[in-house]
């Protein structure tokens, strides 16, 4: 038979979210749920600088899903990338909640101890991830609880990670450390009682990144040291 | 802003040459697939969206969006690398037929006219497909399909063409 299929690019984006520097529509590409991620100028910025920054954050930003995929690490599916309207279109991860709706939903329903127990495996999860990341010379720039997609039931611990727009690809240790450190203060000033969980990340991404772990940890204490001094001063 | 991608698969086919010369002379405009190279044809759609953007910016590489087709399909910058493996050859019994903005079917109607062959399912092309030449091709390692479709490694390619260095 014949397969006709109609450009659905168009069919009615619903917005789903209004980011700082992105807006996020639901759509179908050809049939299939997608979203799309759509750059915006912004006007304080000077147009011609704000253009290349922003085809440059989607390059960022593409590349990365793919290296991360390269790498055994789940990130959703490109369909297209259309730069004349700053655009990536994107699998939607379905059933999937944030990492950070979920953490909130455990340590609303369980004391604080069950919540640590819950959530440990999860925590074992991320290190695994990262760790793999950055042994790959993969730094993802901006590591939040809302960066992470939780799909299906959260026991079966498929972690999608998103959101690679600040990511870049090099192999310093001290990118890689503040990379953790964000991810550290991120979960930290978002979840109360949080700091065996990301314990947990950290054990965990020592054991997936034997080539330089101890040097990105180095990296992270040195730049905490470096946060609580300007805290103090500040 | 709207645009249409057709597809037809056909099998046992007995005059590839003949249609693929069709094509080369103009009589119509379609892009010619080798259905091995194929894992679904959400695979070629993905291709031909491109090619149909790129056709609209001026940013075609190649002559028409038909042969744009066929380079967005391939993983390499080459052109004649990426008509030589994805393109139909004239020994082959099976084809994937793509017409871009053929709003009236006469172009698919043409061809089905002209092709000496089995109309299938487009679907069907998953019985023709060689997976371990596609995974070679593509450059897709064995770590990327534990958590990754092949279909998705290939679409994740096919759409970030322009922005890798792979
Ligand atoms: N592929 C996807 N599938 C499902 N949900 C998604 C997908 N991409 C993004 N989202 C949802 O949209 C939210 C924002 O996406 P993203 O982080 O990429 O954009 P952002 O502009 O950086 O937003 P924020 O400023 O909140 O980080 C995510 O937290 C997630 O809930
Ligand atoms: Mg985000």
């Amino acid at each position: 038979m014949e397969d006709e299929s109609r450009n659905s690019i168009a069919t009615m984006p619903v917005l789903m979210k209004q980011g700082a520097e992105a807006k996020l529509y639901k759509s179908t590409f050809y049939g299939k749920p997608c979203i799309i991620k759509e750059r915006f100028t912004k006007c304080y910025r000077h147009p011609s600088l704000d253009k290349s920054l922003t085809a440059h954050r989607i390059k960022s930003e593409v590349r990365a899903l793919l290296r991360c995929r390269m790498n055994g690490i789940c990130t959703p599916t490109v369909y297209f990338t259309n730069m004349e309207n700053s655009s990536i279109y994107m699998e939607e991860i379905e059933d999937a909640q944030t990492v950070r709706e979920y953490i909130q939903h455990v340590q609303a329903n369980e004391n604080s101890d069950t919540a640590n127990n819950i959530l440990k495996p999860l925590g074992v999860k991320v290190g695994e991830i990262l760790g793999i990341m950055h042994s790959n010379n993969i730094v993802h720039g901006d590591l939040t609880t809302s960066n992470m997609l939780l799909r299906g039931n959260p026991a079966g611990l498929d972690v999608v990670i998103i959101d690679f727009g600040l990511s870049h690809f090099e192999n310093f240790a001290e990118e890689k450390g503040v990379d953790l450190y964000v991810l550290e203060r991120a979960i930290l000033s978002t979840h109360p009682n949080t700091e065996d969980f990301f314990q947990t990340i950290l054990d965990s991404y020592k054991k997936y990144n034997l080539k330089s772990s101890v040097e990105v940890v180095a990296k992270l204490d040195e730049v905490r040291l470096r946060g609580r001094k300007r805290t103090m001063v500040g | 802003m709207d645009s249409t991608i057709s597809l037809a698969l056909f099998r046992n086919v007995e005059n590839a040459k003949e249609v693929r010369q069709n094509v080369m002379n103009g009589t119509f405009e379609a892009a010619l697939l080798k259905p091995s190279m194929i894992c679904d044809p959400f695979q070629v759609i993905v291709a031909a969206n491109r090619a149909i953007h790129l056709n609209r910016q001026n940013k075609m590489i190649t002559k028409n969006v038909h042969s744009e087709i066929l380079f967005c399909l391939s993983p390499t910058k080459n052109i004649s690398d990426s008509f030589r493996k994805f393109g139909l050859a004239d020994n082959e019994t099976s084809v994937m037929v793509v017409v871009a903005d053929d709003i009236d079917g006469s172009t698919m109607s043409a061809i089905c006219k002209c092709v000496k062959g089995e109309l299938s399912d487009a679907q069907d092309v998953i019985h023709l497909t060689e997976t371990k030449l596609i995974q070679k091709i593509y450059k897709i390692p064995d770590e990327e399909l534990v958590v990754s479709k092949l279909l998705d490694s290939i679409v994740s390619r096919i759409s970030s063409k322009d922005v890798l260095t792979l």
